[in-house]
């Protein structure tokens, strides 16, 4: 019986700003479906490593294959790398909503640039992803009159609505308030429920308990520890 | 009096004196300086006032040792000064005394300033290519192989007014096109964009050699003569300038000069005895002249929207996709780009009107003046719209294109979608007010012949003598023009008021 291929793969990937490793030989084993979440103290290159993972940032050494696509060192082609992203969704710290549309041609937009989606197709399948993450009252609305809650919930939505196969979140609560982080820990934890595979980069600690399946520990660029998150987060 | 006021009483009259010095002055007062300011356009060209082929620093022609002459009659120098042929009576108002450029003696002139007796009588000469029709001035009564026939005038000179009296009276089916250059209708006559050119007779003959290719068509016809050209301020000026015509006829100077400059010295002369007094025109009513220069005006001012409307969006697109060729371009493209916009930026949009009028019919491209126009500031404008679009797609926050190309758009699907719409709205408020600028910029054109609201009024002002109240029209005109153009910008900022980028 041969298994299929991993979701998510990362072999010895190595990448150097200015001559020094930021990423040092990692390798993630065990990240195949699930809730990988990736720790570790600031600057130990976890944005990196997830900013690696949809080519955003080419590296010197190793390869990464994710839902089904492979990068290896250096630039990649662009046809292969927009056909990566097509698969792979991601969520920013920032939101980085586009602020000229509004909160539905935010969802609707990569569906009918990318993928030439009908207009009704594109816009049902907004709707009910706002629905999803709790914003149908603020379709209309323009991103910057949105709370910073609201606005990660429309980015996620905004990713979702491609299908992704991987979703990768780049500290997707540390620029909120604290009191908006559960709203949107709570879409994440529930998209993970429904089997979402994902890559989380946080600090949450209490999140990561939360939904981990595997934990990735990076300090100084290197992987420290990883493993199923029951035995590492005790 | 205060000490204050006493200070400010001083101050007033000095500026009085300094304004009063800056007019044409008055013949005591040339003596005194021991000058006399004549003002002419060494871009005229020959045989009147023209740089010295030979010493280029030093103004040669028949009028500068005419104005010599008369200086020395005077008991003083000659100092030239340098101003635009159409607009050389306005230099009276301000440093000339007197203007000695070919100005012929006509009824209008000699009601709007002082006018000398003649010193030199001309005769217009039409030429043409020497294998194409026209043939004959009565040819012009039906139109030519190619419709009416297009002619070439220096604007604002007795040719330009006769052709067009010809023209409005049904006797010739003529397109009159005004030059600012004396030569620049014998060269469009060269390059086959005009049928024939309108000039005096001895700018013709001067420079017959450097035009092999035209023929004179026809004899000379619809003589005059030239005046030196004085303000009405300066009655004694202007009897000492006829006084000494008079010895210079006299005594045979003028003769011996006209002959050094082969213009018939002896012909001349006997023009000059027999030269008939020619009458002052009647001052128009208010009302008259509203009514004959408004239709005129308007239809100016129409020219004015239709440059800056078209060239406008052109100009727009064009620096667009400049300002995305330096930024997101194949690497071969970038330096080229750059290179664009530096060579338009860093040139007078007046040099590069001529270059696409006067130039491109050198090597067979021959555009229309309205085209060559709309290209020329289009071009000329891209290169500054380019750098505006390229600092605003710069402004947008580098985490939009990573949001774009994570969901799976391309870089150019970004760049249409993400990018571009944002710029647009961050630069919106530069590129309105160069929208502004550029309205305003048409009325360059007019040195190819395009005649837009400024150069109308510029004409008419001269040509009836009502500086001012055609300037209040004219200015009623622009308001007219730009009020829309204000609220359109202000319509454009209140849309950006609202806040373009999200707060975390």
């Amino acid at each position: 019986m041969s298994a299929p291929p991993p979701m998510i793969e990362v072999d010895a990937l190595t990448k150097r700003r200015a001559g020094r490793p930021v990423l040092d030989a990692v390798t993630l084993s065990g990240a195949a479906a699930g809730v990988t979440v990736l720790i570790g103290p600031s600057g130990s290159g976890k944005s990196t490593l997830l900013r690696c993972l949809n080519g955003l940032e080419t590296f010197e050494g190793g390869s990464v294959t994710i839902a089904g696509h492979r990068l290896t060192a250096g630039s990649q082609g662009t046809a292969a790398l927009d056909a990566l992203r097509r698969d792979v969704g991601m969520v920013f710290q920032q939101f980085n909503l586009f602020p000229h549309l509004s909160v539905l041609d935010n969802v609707m937009l990569a569906p009918r640039v990318v993928v030439q989606l009908p207009v009704e197709e594109a816009r049902t399948r907004a709707l009910d992803l706002l629905d999803r993450v709790g914003l149908s009252a603020f379709v209309a609305a323009r991103p910057a009159t949105l709370s910073g809650g609201q606005q990660q919930r429309v980015a996620i939505a905004r990713a979702l609505a491609m299908r992704p196969r991987v979703m990768l979140f780049d500290e997707p609560t540390s620029a909120l308030d604290p009191s908006m982080t559960a709203e949107v820990l709570d879409v994440i934890v529930d998209l993970a429920r429904a089997g979402q595979t994902m890559v989380v980069v946080t600090h949450d600690h209490a999140f990561a308990k939360r939904a981990a399946t595997w934990v990735v520990e990076l300090t100084a660029g290197r992987v420290a520890r990883q493993g199923p998150a029951e035995a590492l987060l005790r | 009096m205060t000490g204050r006021g006493a200070v400010i009483a001083t101050l007033a009259c000095l500026v009085t004196l300094a304004a009063l010095r800056a007019a044409a002055a008055e013949l005591e007062e040339i003596r005194t300086r021991g000058e006399l300011v004549w003002a002419a356009d060494q871009e005229g060209g020959g045989p009147h006032v023209f740089p010295d082929p030979a010493e280029p620093r030093r103004l040669t022609g028949f009028e500068v040792e005419f104005a010599d002459l008369l200086a020395a009659e005077l008991g003083v120098k000659a100092r030239f000064q340098q101003g635009q042929w159409d607009r050389l009576p306005l230099l009276l108002d301000q440093t000339a005394d007197c203007v000695i450029n070919g100005i012929e003696l006509t009824p209008e002139r000699r009601r709007d300033y002082g006018c000398s007796r003649p010193y030199f009588g001309y005769a217009l000469q039409m030429v043409g290519r020497r294998s194409d029709p026209p043939a004959a001035l009565a040819d012009l009564a039906e139109a030519g192989p190619r419709g009416a026939w297009r002619v070439g005038v220096l604007t604002g000179s007795a040719a330009e007014l006769e052709m067009r009296a010809r023209a409005a009276r049904g006797e010739a089916q003529l397109e009159v096109i005004g030059y600012d250059g004396t030569l620049d209708s014998m060269e469009q006559v060269r390059g086959g964009v005009l049928d024939a050119a309108v000039l005096d007779d001895c700018i013709v003959a001067f420079y017959a050699d450097r035009f092999a290719g035209l023929r004179n068509v026809d004899r000379p016809f619809a003589g005059g003569f030239y005046t030196v050209l004085t303000s009405h301020r300066t009655p004694r000026l202007t009897a000492a300038i006829d006084e000494a015509i008079g010895r210079l006829v006299a005594d045979g100077r003028l003769k011996a000069l006209y002959d050094r400059w082969d213009l018939a010295g002896r012909q001349q002369m006997l023009m000059l005895r027999d030269a008939a007094e020619i009458p002052v025109a009647r001052r128009r009513t208010l009302g008259e002249l509203v009514r004959q220069t408004l239709p005129l005006l308007l239809s100016s001012a129409g020219m004015t929207v239709l440059l800056s409307c078209v060239a406008f969006p052109l100009a727009v697109a064009v620096g667009l996709a400049v300002a995305i060729g330096r930024l997101h371009g194949p690497a071969w493209l970038r330096p080229l780009l750059t290179g664009y916009v530096e060579v338009l930026r860093g040139t007078p949009l007046m040099l590069q009107l001529y270059a696409i009028f006067f130039l491109l019919p050198k090597i067979g491209l021959a555009l229309p003046a309205l085209a060559a126009a709309i290209i020329g500031l289009a071009l000329n404008y891209s290169a500054y719209e380019s750098e505006i679009y390229r600092a605003g797609l710069k402004a947008v926050p580098l985490g939009q294109f990573e949001a774009a190309v994570s969901l799976g758009l391309t870089k150019w699907q970004a760049l249409r979608h993400v990018l571009v719409p944002q710029a647009v709205r961050i630069v919106m408020p530069p590129v309105t007010s160069d929208f502004i600028a550029l309205f305003k910029d048409t009325s360059v054109c007019s040195a190819i012949t395009v005649i837009e609201l400024t150069k109308r009024y510029s004409v008419l002002a001269l040509s009836t003598g009502r500086i001012v109240e055609l300037a209040v029209v004219t200015a009623v005109l622009y308001l007219c023009m730009s009020w829309p153009l204000a609220l359109l910008s202000r319509w454009f900022e209140s849309r950006l008021d609202r806040p373009a980028e999200s707060e975390p």
